[in-house]
C-alpha cells in the first residue's frame, strides 16, 4: 500500500476540514491532491500531532485531521498521552508509518523493529485505533473515524515511495497568513488583528 | 510560588487577553499551574514535554486562541527546535513564562547550569524578554510582553525570578 493511493482513497471526502500535515512527501501529495486553505504544512519533524491538538481544542467544532509520520510521531510520543487525556470529538490522527526516515535517505524507524504505534496509542489512553495494510481496510478506518464524533488514531502501514506531484508551492509564512485568514473568515474572528498599531489591537481585546 | 504571585500572574494574563495556557509544571509552578486549572476564562492544557506545549500552542494561535506558555527553564531548553520551526520561522506568536531557577542566590547545585544557559539561549533565538519577580511588576511586564508578541508575530518570554518563584 502507498501513501498517495490511501491519500487519494480519502482525498474526495474532504469539504472545510482542517488538516495538518508532517514534514516530508505527505506535504507535497496532499497539497496536489486537496490544494485548500484549510491545510496546514508544518515545517517541522515531531510536533504534528501537537499542533493538530492545539487546533482542535481551539475550534472543537470543526473537524482536524492530521496525517503524521512514523519517524515524526517517535519524536513526540507524549503527545499521544496529552491528546487521549483531552480525547477531541474532533481529532482524527492519522500516521502514514513506512518503517523508515524516508525524506532522510530511509534508515528504519523503530517501527521497522518490534515498536507498534497502535499499540503505544492504545495504551497512551486513545479508545479507538486501528492499523491498515490495504486500501480499502484504510479508506473503511478513516472514513468511520471521520464521520464519528470521536478521537481515532488509524496506523497505515505503507511501502517508502513518493507520488509523482509537483512541489506544494507554498512557503511557511504564506502558509500561515493563507490558513489564518481562512480562519478567520469561516469563523468570524480576528487571530492576527491590525498590523500596523497597538491602539487597533488593544481595541480588539 | 506564592499564592498572591499566582493569582497576580493569572489576573495579568486575562487582561492581556491570554485564553489558552499550556503548563508543565515543577514544585515552584505549582500554586500558579493549579490555580490555572481551576481558573474559568482559561483553557488550560497540561503537557508531557514542553516542546509538546510550544506546538499546541502554535495550533491554538491558529484556531483562534491567545496562547501562553507555563514552563520552568530546563524545559524551555528542550524547546528551542520547536521554537525556531513551528514559531519564528512562520511568525507565531506564543508568549512563555518561565521559572528562571539556577540564577543568582539558587541553592540547589543541580540548577546552576540551566540559570546559567537560559538567557544566553533566549538571545540566540532572538527571543526579546524580561526578568521579574516583585509582585507590581508582573502585570505590566506580562502585559508589554502580550503587546510584543501579538505586533512582532514572534514568541517573547517573561522569567520569573527567585523572587517570584519562592
Amino acid at each position: 500500500m502507498k501513501r498517495f493511493d490511501c491519500l487519494k482513497a480519502i482525498a474526495p471526502y474532504f469539504r472545510d476540514e482542517l488538516v495538518v500535515t508532517n514534514l516530508g512527501g505527505v506535504r507535497h501529495e496532499w497539497y496536489a491532491l486537496r490544494p485548500h486553505p484549510g491545510n496546514y504544512h508544518l515545517q517541522n519533524l515531531g510536533l504534528t500531532s501537537s499542533v493538530g491538538l492545539g487546533l482542535a481544542l481551539a475550534l472543537p467544532h470543526r473537524r482536524v485531521v492530521i496525517f503524521d509520520g512514523d519517524g515524526s510521531l517517535l519524536l513526540n510520543l507524549g503527545s499521544l498521552a496529552t491528546i487521549a487525556n483531552f480525547s477531541p470529538k474532533n481529532l482524527v490522527h492519522v500516521v502514514f508509518d513506512n518503517g523508515c526516515y524516508e525524506s532522510s535517505r530511509g534508515a528504519p524507524t523503530a517501527t521497522a523493529g518490534v515498536t507498534d504505534l497502535a499499540a503505544v496509542a492504545k495504551g497512551a489512553g486513545f479508545a479507538h485505533t486501528a492499523t491498515a495494510t490495504e486500501i480499502e481496510d484504510f479508506e473503511e478506518n478513516f472514513l468511520k473515524a471521520f464521520r464519528s464524533s470521536e478521537l481515532h488514531f488509524i496506523v497505515a502501514k505503507v511501502e517508502p515511495g513518493m507520488g509523482d506531484v509537483p512541489p506544494a508551492p507554498l512557503d511557511s509564512q504564506e502558509n500561515k497568513y493563507t490558513f489564518v485568514r481562512y480562519i478567520e473568515k469561516t469563523e468570524k474572528v480576528s487571530i492576527l488583528g491590525s498590523p500596523q498599531s497597538r491602539g487597533s489591537d488593544l481595541k480588539e481585546r | 510560588m506564592q499564592a498572591e504571585i499566582a493569582g497576580e500572574i493569572i489576573s495579568a494574563l486575562k487582561e492581556a487577553g491570554v485564553d489558552f495556557v499550556a503548563t508543565l509544571t515543577e514544585a515552584n509552578l505549582h500554586e500558579l499551574v493549579m490555580a490555572l486549572a481551576e481558573e474559568k476564562g482559561v483553557h488550560h492544557v497540561p503537557v508531557s514535554r514542553e516542546e509538546e506545549g510550544i506546538g499546541i500552542c502554535a495550533g491554538a494561535f491558529l484556531g483562534g486562541k491567545r496562547p501562553a506558555m507555563v514552563m520552568m527553564n530546563a524545559g524551555f531548553l528542550l524547546t528551542a527546535n520547536a521554537l525556531a520551526t513551528v514559531c519564528i520561522h512562520p511568525g507565531i506568536p506564543v508568549l512563555m513564562l518561565i521559572g528562571h531557577s539556577g540564577g543568582m542566590g539558587e541553592e540547589n547545585p543541580s540548577h546552576g547550569t540551566v540559570g546559567m544557559l537560559t538567557e544566553p539561549v533566549l538571545q540566540a533565538l532572538h527571543i526579546m524578554y524580561e526578568k521579574v519577580g516583585r509582585r507590581e511588576e508582573i502585570r505590566r511586564a506580562i502585559l508589554d510582553a502580550q503587546t510584543l508578541a501579538r505586533s512582532s508575530r514572534r514568541p517573547v518570554a517573561i522569567l520569573l525570578n527567585k523572587e517570584a518563584l519562592r
